[in-house]
């Protein structure tokens, strides 16, 4: 990798900490540029914050309002992507479709059946704990439209896997790593994944999911991986919340 | 030949690295190679400042620290006093993740402090935006308090991406 002084335009191939021909710092550029990508990282942070705080004031406005969920998917599909062109180059690159072989599809069959197994039942567990008798289910959130397993399934396990992906496995992942070590980029991620969904409580079971998740982003340099593994883990843990839910009818 | 070639290799007046004829800088300190007094007495100018910058920083990195352990502090207690006011046991074992959280990376920091100190005040603006949606009259409440932590933080975060071994 080449050297550009940003004073002269000379064209160094060696590292250097100054330009041999003006005397320019060449760090203090580095410097000024991470300070650049920090700032982008907490504004895009912030924004899916406020975002979400906004998501919160429309569902008590107008509940299970079908227009208000549509355009709520469709305003955050289109920030995470507003964001996303900023680094269209490299993000283009993680959606690339290597030859997948035979043992990383096991891997992301079977890895989030037990996740969302895990899962499932330690959200009972800590619901039995709290003793308020209120368990979340998924399924019952979307019983007054028409044809509520469909879009269940749309809201819950297609569109979250997608746009979650691309925002903290690519966007996110990427300028992260522009600052810092690929490991770190890893926890941070899985950190902020388990921030944004604002329960500290299920931070203990969304944070080890989001290592996995920045880990094979990490290792395999594919997003696929994380969105196949997001989407299998989302949608047995709807399926389950189905069938309790007509049990519980029974 | 070799030793005299050896003995005639050009280093550089600061640092003695060895450099290349003609260079006008060195490539590892900055200095001055062909500059005059001026230019030589503006380098090291240069250096000190540069140095106490990094001192600075040091400074900023340990506050936005101590900042960390404070908000863990601070959090607890409040966890503590919802307890036994409120009887409200869902608050404590929220706020004791919380403070756990504040913990790890406060320790976190010393070895890790850019990207600590980053998570630390998304973060903290994530408890903000919380108990805003909980309670909207909160966002204003002590918002100078917030504003002195989260510049802080901030200002930890940016001396902590200049030092080098923040990597």
């Amino acid at each position: 990798m080449s050297l550009v002084c940003k004073r002269c335009k000379a064209i160094f191939d060696t590292e250097i900490k100054f330009c041999s021909e003006c005397g320019e710092s060449i760090s203090k550029h580095i410097e000024i540029k991470k300070i650049e990508t920090i700032n982008l990282i907490i504004g895009f942070y912030a924004t899916m914050l406020v975002f979400i705080a906004v998501v919160y004031f429309i569902g008590d406005v107008y509940p299970e309002n079908f227009v208000a969920d549509l355009v709520i998917e469709i305003t955050f599909a289109l920030i995470i992507i507003g964001f996303s062109i900023l680094d269209f180059k490299n993000i283009l690159k993680l959606y690339s479709v290597q030859s997948i072989n035979w043992r990383l599809l096991l891997i992301v069959i079977v890895t989030p059946i037990i996740s969302s197994l895990i899962v499932y039942y330690f959200i009972e567990f800590v619901t039995f704990l709290m003793d308020n008798g209120e368990s979340s289910n998924y399924f019952v959130s979307y019983l007054y439209l028409e044809h509520p397993l469909f879009w269940a399934i749309f809201f819950v396990a297609i569109m979250p896997p997608i746009f979650e992906e691309l925002a903290f496995r690519g966007f996110l992942f990427n300028k992260l790593r522009e600052i810092t070590s690929s490991n770190l980029t890893i926890i941070a991620t899985a950190f902020l994944f388990a921030l944004i969904h604002f329960s500290f409580i299920s931070f203990l079971w969304i944070f080890p999911f989001g290592l996995l998740l920045g880990y094979l982003r990490s290792k395999y340099n594919t997003i696929w991986l994380g969105v196949i593994v997001h989407f299998l883990h989302n949608l047995i843990v709807l399926m389950l919340d189905y069938y309790d839910y007509y049990k519980m009818l029974e | 030949m070799e030793t005299a070639e050896t003995l005639g290799e050009l280093t550089c007046t600061h640092c003695e690295l060895p450099i290349i004829e003609n260079t006008a800088f060195c490539p590892e300190c900055g200095y001055p190679e062909k500059g005059d007094e001026q230019d030589v007495a503006k380098f090291y100018a240069k250096r000190v400042m540069a140095k106490n910058k990094n001192m600075d920083a040091e400074e900023k990195i340990k506050s936005a620290r101590n900042t960390l352990f404070v908000m863990a502090g601070l959090v607890m207690l409040f966890g503590f006093f919802s307890f036994f006011v409120n009887d409200d046991y869902v608050t404590l074992i929220i706020n004791f993740i919380i403070c756990c959280i504040y913990l790890l990376l406060g320790g976190w920091s010393k070895e890790k402090p850019l990207i600590a100190l980053l998570l630390g005040l998304l973060l903290y603006i994530t408890t903000i935006i919380i108990s805003a949606i909980i309670e909207p009259s909160s966002l204003i409440k002590g918002i100078l308090w917030k504003i002195i932590i989260i510049g802080y933080l901030g200002k930890g975060i940016y001396s902590a991406s200049s030092t080098k071994d923040s990597n």
